[in-house]
């Protein structure tokens, strides 16, 4: 078994830079995926580690192994594509072959590999047929056998699930959790789907314009977001993002913004008073009570929660939760109120740093 | 109404298609005596394959259609091989003017062949290929190859370039990846072509007529007339069995590798 490990890796076409100055590590066994919008640089990240891309600097690591000049059937990976890249001549017994063939492996030995692999994805009344046979889930299945039939040190995962229909996509995560338990192997999951990579993921590491934002587990890039971008970034609705100002008063930071004056939690000692950004979360936005004043914009009816989007002073808009029982009224006005121990404060800027003192 | 109108005038289409071939094969058969009977006979009264037989054993047919085998034979594999190489580099490589150098390759076609046959034939002779099969195979590879290699590029660039990064992740080479993955994928493209560039070849005339003069060399196009058509008399019913021969093979090739053709338009259809 093996980790990952990216040193100052940079890779840059005719003048465009897609990856800059990328330091990750990454343990043995451990799943990460890779999070950011598109063309954050996740899926040229995946594919310089793929052996498919070069790294214009910088040094990759499999393992021991520096792989910078290795070509990618020897760098000991496998990889699932978003469009799988089933050989569309071949049947899916060649297709989870294949790998086995190119490395030579005898043919009765083959044969049982596969099988088991089959076996394994419930693959075996399949065999005889062509990937285009096949409907999107399955071929999706032959695509994880081709690459676990042959036991790498590292799986690769570029968006294999974003093809799959919402229901199918629910149960194809469940398995590659099962998976990953069961293989112990490194996995590398290329997404732009926070709820793959917050259910699914050892650690994430949130991307941007080709730089690194975050690298934590799940929990801590929701509770602690690194910056103003993954703060907006991770979470379902996206965190309440105020601007306004930072005071000092009786010891501690207040924050004015949007018609409220609030209490904030330990700041950094270097900070100082000044423009500055707050995040509230909607689960800390109480609707219906509190000394703030709001007019309700939207109601948005899931079943099990409303979610409620407000227009408060200077015509923010604040989006918060409420049970399902409370059903605000369009139009109307409303009392909500902040948790202020649970706020985020961050730097100006699209990128600005957090700035409360918890890490 | 409409259907049937629509019937009537694409069967007046196959008909004014088929029937000069039709009257090929019809004089091919018929007796000498036949020939200019007046009205003129639709079946033959008294068919023969006298002709037929006359042609094989008393003329060079045999040796022209020969020659005109491995001509085009000769030059459907070069350019077919040139081409899949040089639209996997279009499609696939990243390298300064890809795109104007493949816009160039079709500047060619801009010139009349009329104009490059002058210079191509002193090319030859400088060469020391004049009168030479080769001569011919070069000749009509540098007007089948821009056409293959453009024909060859848009099929490649159907190919999904995720294929070819799998094999590559399975332990292909990139020679590897490209015979188990690529060809299979391009068998349709590489068929038309290939069918493309020996049609083109084996019904080649002007460049046959320039640039080879011995007779050893001819191909059937130029062979056939000078054989059968001097300024007093032309042998029609010897010319209709030589037409029907020459276009036969044409004719099978395309019967058999039919399905292939058509198979190539829904290819890109599937998913992966």
């Amino acid at each position: 078994m093996a980790g990952v490990s990216f040193r100052g890796v940079r890779k840059e076409y005719d003048g465009f830079v897609a990856v800059e100055g990328l330091d990750l590590d990454i343990h043995e066994g451990e799943f990460v995926a890779l999070l950011g919008p598109s063309g954050c640089g996740k899926t040229t990240t995946l594919r310089m580690l793929a052996g498919l891309e070069f790294p214009s600097s910088g040094e990759i690591r499999i393992g021991e192994r520096v792989v910078n000049d290795l070509p990618p059937g020897e760098r000991d990976i496998a990889m699932v594509f978003q469009s799988y890249a089933l050989y569309p001549h071949m049947t899916v017994a060649r297709n989870i072959e294949y790998p086995l063939k190119k490395r030579g492996m005898p043919g009765p030995q083959r044969r049982e590999r596969v099988a088991e692999a089959a076996q394994m994805l419930q693959l075996t009344e399949l065999m005889d047929r062509k990937p285009r046979e096949l409907s999107g889930g399955q071929q999706q299945r032959v695509a994880l056998g081709r690459a676990l039939v042959r036991d790498p040190q590292v799986f690769l995962l570029d968006e294999p699930l974003s093809n799959l229909d919402a229901k199918l996509r629910g149960y194809m995560r469940a398995e590659l959790i099962e998976l990953h338990r069961r293989l112990g192997r490194t996995m590398v999951y290329v997404t732009h789907d926070q709820l793959e990579a917050m259910t699914m993921a050892d650690r994430i590491a949130v991307m941007l314009s080709g730089r690194l934002q975050q690298f934590a587990p799940p929990q801590e890039v929701y509770r602690a977001p690194a910056n103003r971008f993954v703060a907006g970034f991770i979470g379902m609705p996206s965190m309440n993002l105020i601007d306004g100002e930072l005071h000092q008063a009786d010891g501690g930071f207040r924050f004015s913004g949007a018609g409220m004056n609030l209490a904030l939690p330990r700041l950094k000692t270097d900070v100082g008073a000044g423009a500055a950004c707050l995040g509230i979360r909607s689960e800390h936005l109480r609707i219906g009570e509190g000394p703030h004043r709001a007019t309700v914009q939207i109601v948005e009816q899931t079943g099990h929660e409303n979610i409620v989007v407000l227009t408060a002073t200077g015509g923010v808009r604040l989006t918060g939760r409420t049970t399902a029982a409370v059903l605000p009224v369009t139009g109307k006005e409303i009392a909500f109120g902040v948790e202020e121990s649970a706020l985020h404060v961050f730097a100006p800027g699209d990128e600005g740093a957090r700035l409360n003192a918890d890490n | 109404m409409r259907r049937l109108l629509l019937n009537l005038l694409v069967w007046s289409c196959v008909l004014l298609v088929a029937f000069p071939l039709f009257w090929m094969i019809v004089t091919s058969l018929k007796p000498q005596v036949e020939l200019w009977a007046r009205p003129p006979a639709l079946l033959p009264i008294e068919p023969t394959m006298k002709h037929y037989l006359n042609l094989l054993r008393e003329t060079n047919f045999l040796s022209y259609f020969r020659n005109s085998v491995l001509l085009s034979t000769a030059t459907t594999l070069l350019v077919v091989a040139v081409a899949t190489l040089g639209a996997y580099s279009l499609v696939r490589f990243r390298y300064r003017g890809r795109d104007t150098l493949a816009m160039l390759v079709l500047f060619t076609y801009l010139l009349p062949s009329v104009v490059l046959l002058l210079p191509l034939y002193l090319m030859m002779v400088k060469l020391g290929l004049a009168n030479t099969l080769a001569s011919l195979v070069l000749a009509y590879t540098t007007f089948a190859l821009p056409y293959a290699l453009w024909l060859l590029r848009s099929f490649m660039a159907g190919i999904p370039e995720d294929l070819e990064s799998a094999a590559l992740v399975d332990g292909a080479t990139r020679l590897g990846a490209f015979r188990d993955v690529i060809l299979p994928q391009l068998l349709p493209g590489i068929i038309s072509t290939a069918l493309f560039t020996f049609i083109l070849s084996w019904n080649e005339y002007l460049f046959a007529l320039v640039l080879v003069n011995s007779d050893a060399s001819r191909p059937l196009t130029t062979g056939v007339m000078n054989m059968l058509i001097s300024s007093f008399n032309i042998e029609w019913s010897l010319l209709m069995a030589a037409s029907v021969m020459m276009s036969l093979p044409l004719i099978l090739a395309f019967a058999f590798l039919q399905k292939y053709l058509t198979r190539g338009f829904g290819a890109g259809a599937v998913k992966g």
